[in-house]
């Protein structure tokens, strides 16, 4: 079987938001529908304060809390954990936005541009199909399935993986197959620490944080 | 079928991003149907480029930039023949052919009548913007510059004032070191003091030290708030605001007087700098009455002997008050002593020197306990393996795995001399100079040549590294400046080359225009400016008078993407092609600019990956038309072959040189570039068409090379440090200059020429110049500083509404930063409207509470504030440049000055 997950390294991340940029242009979500986006977080108070950058977005859960109130069944989970959404089938009743914990689902009722009206690149990706219906983080489904449609491995070569992950320019974010031992996503989870984000709700993120590595914590 | 499923109408082009200094960066852009949809990195590169082929999020902003519906897409002229904030300039569409006519007009009567005017200065002024990157979009107009003759390039936009000032200039002349790096990818412990890699060291920076931190290096970020690159550090020392050189003294004091000499390194502090030249009673080096070189003491002989006497055994101490036969030469030539000097060694003279600045006397100044002083200092002295060596590309070299970094405001204004001496003297007192893992130079921009770091080591006097000082004797100091802001008059240091104009006081340039200092000739205004990439009305201190003072100007020629306001006084408006739309051929690799240290260097080409909009024109086209027109087309031609764009079109192994009489399209010009640099790189000549199909090529650039210290054992030279005799010499003389001619103005500047850099109340400079307002201290309690905010930096994006949703992810970008038990104690919520007052001005906008800053500082990132350019005009976000005044008493001896205020706020009514 394949389950695959992304990785955040928050040692390397930097809060720099081009994986943020960079899903916007590569899945041409309009103004303000951040698929990937990291948080700028604080903990504790002057002089005893922590910074931390969080990327977030869709967990691709195991157990995904919108799905099970999806009433159209147009939120799926495929066999390999990515959560799609069929638009054709999605009546943007919003159920599944406010389900999820990691609010990671977006709506778009009418079409919006960057700067009022479309520009040339806009109107080349426009896609219709996305008004009125809940959108969100596919994991950057159609590279996944190209590629390993042409023998590709996604996590490792840039054409099968999600363009967040291609962008990033601290190597913070990974890309691969949990359930090959050998991949490279499974390596980096058995040699740091990590947790995935409201682990307590039982949805079985797909989306894991490292923050330590398992020799130091030892 | 969807046609971005049609790959047959999409492509993919590569092409380069030097937006920022820390570039350059390779990607890729998609284009389905011919239009640009996507930018991605250039994963072909990824195996040679330090950042692993990627590039930033500002990058990611070039889709929009170019389809942007504010763009100016045809030529146009002012109608409005007043000029000022509030004057709607009347800009109407005009032909290209009538916005060449008319600036060709007015540059042939400039012409006509003499390059310079009755001051002497250039009547052709231009400014770009900083750092160089704008010239990697210029095409070919820097030969029409060359061609053209004397310009005022020193009209600043920030640069040379606001830069890393301090490390640019003594850098340069310590360790050819015109931005300083640690060697990240072996560092294992660095002090970082405001250097804000994390938001200002490009794609490459971010990514090692990314990778620095998951190996375990161990960083402390020392700043008055945490930063991007605080959060990503190991501790945050939350320093009061320029009190930095405290601190780093006293480093240096636990170094020198609480720690065993043997762990130190005493080798390297011997043989590789000055630290055993003996100095005489008046401050200057002892030398031998014969040959005029610096004595050392031979602790094998008991006698004084030149310092490159054979077989000499230098002592570093013990020589106090020996007496020895020696002159000691002072300013201009005059001996000061001769005979039987007392004379000690540089080295007893640096441990005498800080034995006050112990870390309890730092702590009351930086805030900053001595226990946590003390500590970093001995951490940083245990990581740095005295005697350790490593081997690198077949050679064993020392290996000192510890560095200290500047940010800016740390390394500019006053200050700045004595932050960086302190940072080189920590690096060279453990031996972890220009060596492994230790603090290193990244590139050139002052010595020669500029491409090549390692060959620009040249010896000069006394076993130091040559270095191009503007002189300052009585024969040859430069009287009459050549520019506007008299860097060759007032700034030795700053030296002559094509960088030197743009590296001197460039706020001077228009300070003056309200009043020249005595002595120096009436500074006037330019007949012509031309501007590209810049806006000075927003980038520069007293935003409101230098929009004033440009609208003063008689003719302005702007390069413009949009509106904005600088080209709002424009006369003349030319929208050149952009990012993805133009055509250049520039330099990668070798080791340049801030973290970029390649194992290969060549060459990347810019390429249109589509059309250009409307009548956008490529760069090298207009220049090319303007010469022409201007009659200046064979100066043109030649300068381009002698290697204006980049690569000399002719050596003795290449001849691509272009027909001088006749003009050349851009594809001709740029064919013969990259035919002449693939010789460079020893290919075979490829034309234009290889470059555009494959991007980049390269050759290799060895690892050694990015350290400087076996250029320095191989040529017999020394680091000139610690102690500074050859600047305390040209201080008094340039003082001498200076005051022959009665111009005393310039005294607190001469006062920083000190042989080892003294405290001062740094900060107290500002609140000096906040009382000199007419304010009080206690009534104005906030310091207000500036950070880099990396999704801006350098873009010229604030127009981007994809960069502004995304950098607003990043707090500080929708308001000003307060500590938020202060902001509650005023009263103040998060959101909350604020004022941010000096005497003389105020600026508004919302409150962003935050726990990670002093209670007693205020962050206001990046630069905005604008009032012209279409979008950024709406995000009602405050500067500090609004606020900042353009001040002789805050300009230190090398011209710069820092972002840096001291200011009120309060809720706004």
């Amino acid at each position: 079987m394949t389950r695959w997950v992304m990785i955040a390294d928050l040692r390397r991340c930097v809060g720099c938001q081009t994986c943020t940029a960079a899903c916007r242009q590569a899945n041409a979500t309009p103004p303000g529908v951040q698929w990937r986006r990291v948080l700028d977080m604080e903990f504790g108070e002057y002089p005893a304060v922590k910074r931390v950058f969080v990327p977030v977005g869709c967990m691709h859960c195991d157990e995904p809390p919108c799905m099970q109130v999806c009433p159209s069944t147009a939120t799926r989970k495929r066999a390999d954990g990515v959560v799609t959404i069929d638009y054709d089938l999605c009546i943007g009743c919003s159920y599944c936005a406010v389900a999820c914990p990691y609010q990671a689902r977006y709506r778009t009722d009418a079409p919006a541009f960057a700067y009022g009206e479309p520009t040339a690149a806009e109107s080349e990706e426009f896609d219709a199909a996305r008004i009125g219906v809940a959108t969100k983080c596919t994991f950057c489904v159609d590279r996944i399935d190209a590629g390993t449609a042409r023998g590709l491995v996604p996590g490792v070569d840039p054409d099968a993986t999600p363009a967040c992950v291609n962008s990033c320019i601290a190597g913070a974010l990974h890309f691969g197959d949990r359930d090959d031992p050998q991949s490279n996503v499974s390596r980096l989870l058995a040699e740091n620490r990590h947790f995935r984000m409201h682990e307590s709700l039982g949805t079985g993120p797909g989306f894991y944080y490292l923050w330590d590595r398992e020799a130091e914590a030892a | 079928m969807n046609a971005r499923d049609d790959a047959a109408a999409t492509r993919s082009i590569p092409t380069y991003c030097y937006q920022c200094v820390a570039g350059p960066d390779l990607l890729t852009v998609k284009t389905v149907n011919g239009v640009a949809t996507e930018v991605q990195p250039n994963f072909c590169a990824a195996g040679e480029h330090p950042g692993a082929g990627r590039v930033c999020v500002k990058a990611y902003g070039l889709v929009q930039k170019t389809y942007n519906p504010h763009r100016l897409t045809s030529p146009m002229k002012r109608t409005n023949p007043k000029k000022g904030r509030h004057e709607d300039p009347g800009f109407i569409s005009i032909s290209w052919d009538e916005a060449l006519d008319t600036i060709a007009e007015r540059l042939r009567a400039l012409r006509a009548f003499g390059l310079l005017d009755a001051s002497g200065y250039p009547k052709l002024a231009a400014s770009f913007g900083g750092g160089g990157t704008p010239q990697s979009y210029m095409g070919t107009f820097p030969a029409f510059l060359a061609a053209w003759g004397p310009v005022d390039m020193g009209f600043g936009s920030g640069q040379g004032v606001k830069c890393y000032h301090s490390e640019h200039l003594y850098g340069e002349l310590w360790h050819r070191a015109f931005t300083v790096s640690p060697d990240t990818p072996l560092c294992d412990y660095l002090i970082s003091c405001g250097a804000n890699v994390e938001a200002s060291g490009g794609v490459v920076g971010v990514r090692r030290h990314a990778d620095a931190r998951a190996r375990g290096m161990k960083r402390v970020q020392v700043e008055p708030h945490l930063s991007v690159t605080g959060a990503c550090s190991a501790e945050w020392v939350p320093i009061r605001p320029k009190t930095d050189a405290a601190f780093l003294f006293a480093l240096l004091h636990v170094l020198l007087h609480e720690t065993p000499r043997e762990r130190l390194d005493v080798a390297f502090l011997e043989a590789r700098t000055s630290s055993p030249y003996l100095v005489g009673p008046n401050g200057f080096f002892l030398r031998d009455p014969a040959s005029r070189k610096p004595l050392v003491w031979d602790a094998r002989r008991g006698a004084a002997a030149p310092f490159d006497a054979p077989d000499v055994e230098a002592a570093l101490e013990g020589v106090r008050g020996t007496e020895v036969d020696a002159v000691e030469i002072g300013a201009d030539g005059v001996v000061v002593a001769s005979g039987t000097v007392e004379g000690e060694t540089s080295f007893e003279r640096l441990v005498a020197h800080l034995r006050p600045s112990s870390p309890e006397w730092a702590a009351a100044v930086c805030d900053v306990p001595a226990a946590t002083i003390r500590r970093i200092a001995n951490e940083f002295l245990d990581a740095a393996r005295v005697g350790a060596t490593i081997e690198i590309e077949g050679r064993m070299l020392p290996y000192r795995p510890v560095a200290v970094s500047l940010g800016k405001t740390v390394n500019n204004g006053w200050g700045g001399y004595e932050c960086c001496w302190a940072r080189t003297m920590l690096a060279a007192l453990v031996g972890a100079l220009e060596v492994p893992g230790g603090t290193l130079g990244t590139t050139v921009r002052l010595n020669r040549p500029l491409s090549e770091r390692i060959k620009s080591v040249k010896p000069g006097a006394d076993g130091f590294m040559a270095y191009p000082m503007n002189p300052t004797d009585p024969e040859h100091w430069n009287e009459r400046p050549n520019i506007r802001n008299a860097y060759k008059t007032l700034v030795p240091l700053a030296s002559d080359g094509p960088w030197s104009q743009a590296l001197g006081p460039t706020h001077f340039s228009w300070m003056f225009l309200d009043g020249t200092p005595q002595g120096l000739p009436e500074v006037t205004l330019p007949e012509v400016w031309f501007v590209s990439r810049t806006n000075p009305a927003i980038s520069f201190w007293d935003t409101e008078s230098v929009a004033a003072k440009m609208a003063r100007f008689p003719f302005t020629v702007a390069f413009a993407y949009t509106h904005d306001e600088t080209n709002h006084m424009a006369d003349i408006l030319l929208p050149d092609a952009t990012d993805l739309e133009s055509l250049q051929l520039i330099r990668i690799g070798g080791s340049k600019y801030v973290e970029q240290f390649w194992r290969s260097q060549g060459f990347a080409l810019r390429q249109p990956a589509v059309a250009p909009r409307g009548e956008s024109r490529d760069f090298t086209d207009v220049a090319t038309e303007l010469a022409r027109r201007t009659g200046i087309l064979e100066a043109y031609n030649a300068s381009i072959n002698r290697g204006a764009a980049g690569v000399p079109l002719k050596s003795e192994r290449w001849d691509h040189s272009l027909d001088t009489r006749r003009a050349h399209g851009r594809d001709e010009i740029w064919d013969a570039v990259c035919r002449a640099a693939s010789a460079e790189l020893g290919d075979e000549p490829r034309g234009l068409d290889w470059w555009k199909e494959h991007g980049w090529a390269s050759r290799p650039f060895p690892q050694t090379d990015w350290y400087l210290y076996p250029a320095l054992v191989e040529r017999g030279l020394r680091f000139e440090l610690p102690y500074q005799e050859r600047l305390y010499r040209i201080g008094q003389e340039l003082g001498n200059r200076l005051h022959d001619r009665g111009m005393r103005w310039w005294d607190k500047q001469l006062a920083e020429y000190r042989p080892l850099p003294e405290w001062k109340d740094f900060p107290g400079e500002w609140t000096q110049a906040l009382v000199d307002a007419g304010g009080q201290p206690a009534q104005f309690p906030f310091w207000l500083i500036t950070a880099r905010s990396m999704q801006y930096a350098w873009g010229g994006n604030v127009g981007m509404q994809l960069i502004k949703e995304v950098a607003d992810n990043v707090a500080g970008h929708r308001g000003v930063i307060v500590n938020a038990r202060r902001a509650a104690e005023l009263g103040i919520a998060d959101g909350d409207a604020v004022e941010i007052a000096t005497p003389a001005r105020s600026v508004h906008g919302r409150a962003v509470l935050r726990h990670g800053i002093r209670p007693d500082t205020l962050l206001l990132l990046g630069q905005f504030d604008h009032w012209a350019t279409p979008f950024a005009k709406e995000f009602g976000m405050p500067s500090l440049n609004a606020l900042a005044p353009m001040s002789m008493a805050l300009t230190d001896a090398t011209g710069s000055g820092a972002d840096l205020l001291r200011v009120a706020l309060r809720r706004a009514p």
